[in-house]
């Protein structure tokens, strides 16, 4: 009975909590608004990095497992192929070829294009790579590319199949559109033109003994670590970069691009849950009279701060759900547009990747506890301070 | 049943707003009957009715209501002690003006734990004893003035307590809503309660059914 009585209390302060909330409709509508706005864009922040993340980590796996680049004076520079052959008897190396990759610059739409040269039937992953592709992969030494979606843009083809590109001589070389890569990996082919091997040295006028760089595969993905180190002693004038190298350079940007934008919109929600303490606190002459009535007859300080929990909670509660939901919809439906240039770049080229929203229970909790916690702090506490003080001012 | 002993009251104590309201009061009132604390405005009187109905506590002296000690109970249980034994009618009423009639007579109710069937049950009797209950559903802001006295006297009923405190209850009623609220106390000193009503208002102090008049003047009492 008297457990009943404890749990049907609680019900009563709820549907009180609640039936006063709705009779302050328009000022608890504008502060659901303006919270559930807060919420919205660190939600979206948050769900959009978690898809960005998972997304590159996605096509990342394709790639191959170490990239050798030969370093002068600490730059780039073009390698000998004939490295490749100090690298034949390291044990658990699956494949090594050579790969030719530059950028090129458009003047015309003032983009930047990367453009890349490989030797599809050397290599492994040559089968992920055509099936990454709508159409062909580019046919060795015939002069044809396969473009990335927001190239094919660029390049205004409108139908048309063939394209040019200037050599450094400032000479045209035409290609053939072979295909176009899937929007599934944009992330990494937005702003990728890719060719054969020897088109591709043609295009940046490379010999043919040498590559930008070489490309290493092996047996157990476990022994990268130990292969590169033994390619690093082969090969001391060269830089060895391993798969996991590259996964964390990818989060390292991502992070640091959404911890920026993560500390202006946490400034945000700050600032509201502070504009919430100094209304809170400041009760209006109303609120205290109410607090007051309740007091006189018989509410004791602890229900009058259950009854502001229960209404500090529904409204907290419901900004959150609305800015969540929103977020997720932002993410699904818009892609993130408001924030898909502070994660993927302003450059003219960026990816217009299909981004499937990743929502970590971890990432909830933190905007909860960072939201929906401060908020019950800044009005509870101020209700607990109103409502210790004698009610007299009620009888008078 | 209400007991004062050397009672004081110090407003704002040890500040520069320091105010006495209360001097050595000392006071006997027995339960079922219907006493009048008479002054004027300022004598002390509010400030006496507030200390008997548990809202504040004396600054000093003895203060026994319904058999329990007052002096120096917690908050939380003079809250408890009020709730039981106290139902308070408010020279404004104060009402919550957007509650309906029916919640604000309920409103004592519900940090008890009773449920909105029994509360509807509870409040019927005493709706339609009043008079009330053509109003029952609408909001307590747009009903009449003496009507508003009934919601709070309801209001004041609802937990059936056995002490009833009323401050100037009738300084916002007219002759004949006056009348009818001093016949409603008198129906409830003969239903056994005991009934303490502050009033300078000479239609309540010398009402046929009042016992006993005390006189509160400049924070000392005088009882006749």
């Amino acid at each position: 009975m008297k457990k009943n009585r404890a749990i049907e209390k609680q019900f009563n302060l709820l549907d009180y909590a609640l039936s006063s909330l709705w009779r302050r409709k328009l000022k608890n509508l504008g502060i659901i608004a303006v919270f559930a706005l807060v919420i919205f864009l660190v939600a979206s922040f948050q769900i959009l990095t978690g898809s960005l993340t998972e997304t590159a980590e996605r096509i990342l796996a394709k790639t191959p497992e170490i990239v050798i680049q030969k370093m002068s004076a600490g730059r780039q520079e073009s390698i000998p192929v004939i490295y490749l052959d100090r690298l034949a008897d390291i044990f658990g190396i699956r494949a090594a070829v050579p790969r030719v990759w530059g950028y090129y610059f458009n003047e015309t739409s003032g983009a930047n294009y990367t453009v890349m040269g490989v030797d599809r039937a050397a290599m492994p992953e040559g089968k992920n790579l055509a099936m990454a592709i709508e159409g062909d992969f580019p046919a060795a030494g015939q002069g044809e590319a396969a473009l990335g979606r927001e190239v094919a843009a660029d390049l205004k083809l409108a139908g048309r199949r063939t394209f040019s590109l200037f050599r450094p001589d400032l000479s045209l070389k035409s290609f053939r559109v072979s295909g176009i890569f899937a929007a599934s990996t944009d992330l990494l082919t937005a702003d990728l033109i890719v060719t054969g091997l020897d088109d591709g040295r043609d295009l940046f006028a490379i010999p043919e003994n040498r590559a930008t760089d070489l490309l290493v595969y092996v047996t157990n993905p476990n022994e990268i670590g130990t292969i590169a180190k033994k390619i690093a002693d082969r090969l001391p004038d060269t830089r060895v970069l391993t798969r996991p190298q590259i996964h964390k350079t990818y989060k390292v940007v991502f992070g640091w691009r959404s911890g920026f934008a993560s500390i202006c919109l946490l400034t945000a929600l700050a600032a509201f849950v502070i504009l919430a303490w100094d209304k809170a606190s400041g009760l209006s002459a109303e609120e205290k009279r109410e607090i007051g009535i309740l007091k006189i007859l018989g509410w004791q300080t602890a229900d009058i701060l259950v009854l502001r929990f229960w209404e500090s909670l529904a409204v907290s509660g419901l900004a959150f759900l609305v800015g969540c939901t929103a977020a997720y919809l932002h993410v699904l439906f818009l892609e993130g547009s408001l924030f898909r240039p502070v994660l993927l770049g302003w450059s003219v080229i960026h990816p217009s990747l299909k981004i499937v929203p990743v929502i970590a229970a971890a990432d909830l909790l933190l905007i909860f506890t960072l939201s929906v916690l401060p908020y019950l702090a800044a009005t509870v506490i101020p209700a607990w301070r109103c409502s210790t003080v004698p009610p007299d001012a009620a009888i008078k | 049943m209400i007991e004062l002993q050397s009672v004081n009251k110090i407003y704002n104590l040890g500040q520069p707003n320091e105010v006495q309201a209360l001097y050595d009061v000392n006071l006997l009132i027995e339960e079922n009957g219907m006493v009048c604390l008479r002054g004027a405005s300022g004598s002390g009187k509010s400030t006496l009715l507030a200390i008997i109905g548990c809202v504040f506590p004396a600054t000093s002296g003895r203060v026994a209501v319904a058999g329990k000690q007052l002096a120096r109970l917690p908050d939380r249980f003079m809250t408890i002690h009020r709730r039981r034994t106290i139902g308070f009618i408010f020279q404004q009423f104060n009402i919550l003006p957007d509650l309906t009639v029916l919640d604000n007579i309920t409103l004592p109710l519900l940090p008890l734990g009773i449920s909105p069937d029994e509360r509807r049950q509870r409040a019927a009797e005493l709706i339609e004893r009043l008079g009330i209950g053509h109003r029952r559903d609408f909001p307590a802001g747009q009903v009449s003035g003496g009507e508003l006295q009934r919601v709070a006297i309801a209001r004041a009923l609802i937990n059936n307590q056995p002490i009833i405190l009323a401050d100037e209850p009738t300084a916002h009623l007219d002759t004949s809503l006056s009348h009818d609220f001093m016949g409603i106390m008198v129906e409830l000193k003969k239903a056994g309660k005991t009934i303490v009503i502050a009033s300078h208002d000479p239609l309540v102090t010398e009402h046929p059914g009042m016992d006993r008049i005390i006189d509160v003047r400049d924070g000392r009492v005088n009882v006749s």
